[in-house]
């Protein structure tokens, strides 16, 4: 994808500085650990360091603690 | 090395580890260490912290405990496929450096490209988002290693065509190296996207042989550590 083909919120985070970026970054990450984002890996079977027994069970069941009320059919 | 990195150059937005490229030095992993035992971290996975497992490719991975980067993952290599040695990577990094005086030291945005030619299908958007990210940034700034760094790595098919027009002599030149930059001249866009799609996959099966005796080796050291030896 060029730069004129990226969703406007990519152009936005393309035209800050670099260090802008990073402490933008770092907001984003804190806002992740509040809403109890987990920091395993997330399952990966293409890469060659996952292991399914110590990779997480990613982002969609969030933190610890959550269940799922609902779900559709997939 | 990393997301962090990427971050840095606009190719991602957060990283949920740190990784870290390492001068492999007796002092050096002294002070690692230290640091990590500062850092109550632990290790998380196979293979142990072993200097030679790391000069053959392996990484070893930690978890900080405690404090404010508590759960953060840590992970540690000093040789990365197809990179060259660390002295190389070190003379031509980038320093980045806030309003405190603190730095970060980054991988080189071409060292970064070639890091994320891997296996993984999510590093290669990554790629094109470093790619196009340094353009957008440098390119109303041409150097000869600039573009060159554009010919070789540029993902997609609407900004080489962008690129052999602007620098149709240097595109010649690399089209040795890079074959599918003729189609770019003939603006055969379709063609150009497979051409693009197979290279991809070639590295990635390159990337997989490299592996192949490593994982063997993981497989290994995970048993061994379940049997408790």
């Amino acid at each position: 994808m060029t730069y004129e083909e990226m969703p406007e919120e990519w152009q936005e985070w393309l035209a800050l500085t670099p260090l802008e970026r990073f402490r933008q970054s770092e907001q984003i990450f804190a806002q992740y650990l509040t809403m109890g984002g987990s920091l395993d890996p997330d399952p990966d079977p293409t890469s060659p360091f996952y292991d399914p027994e110590t990779s997480g069970t990613g982002a969609a069941y969030g933190r610890p603690g959550l269940r799922v009320l609902r779900r559709g059919a997939i | 090395m990393g997301g962090q990195a990427c971050v840095f150059y606009g190719a991602a937005q957060f990283s949920k580890d740190v990784d870290l490229a390492l001068l492999a030095s007796e002092e050096n992993f002294s002070r690692l260490l230290a640091a990590l035992s500062d850092l109550n971290a632990k290790r998380i996975a196979v293979p142990r912290f072993d200097p030679d497992l790391l000069a053959r490719g392996h990484a070893v991975h930690f978890r900080c405990q405690g404090g404010d980067a508590d759960g953060l993952r840590v992970d540690v290599m000093t040789r990365l496929r197809d990179l060259a040695d660390f002295a190389v990577l070190w003379a031509r990094r980038t320093t980045i450096s806030d309003e405190n005086g603190e730095t970060f030291e980054l991988l080189s945005v071409g060292d970064l490209v070639q890091a994320k030619k891997t296996q993984r299908e999510r590093d290669w958007p990554m790629i094109d988002a470093l790619v196009e990210g340094h353009y957008r940034a440098l390119g109303r700034e041409p150097t000869s290693e600039r573009v060159a760094f554009w010919l070789a790595e540029s993902r997609t098919p609407e900004r080489l065509m962008g690129l052999v027009q602007r620098f149709p002599n240097e595109a010649r030149a690399h089209s040795s190296q890079r074959p599918l930059l003729r189609l770019a001249f003939s603006g055969e866009s379709e063609a150009l996207r497979k051409a693009l799609d197979a290279e991809a996959r070639a590295e990635q099966a390159k990337d997989r042989a490299y592996w192949a005796p490593l994982k063997a080796e993981f497989e290994a050291f995970r048993h061994a550590e379940r049997e408790g030896c």
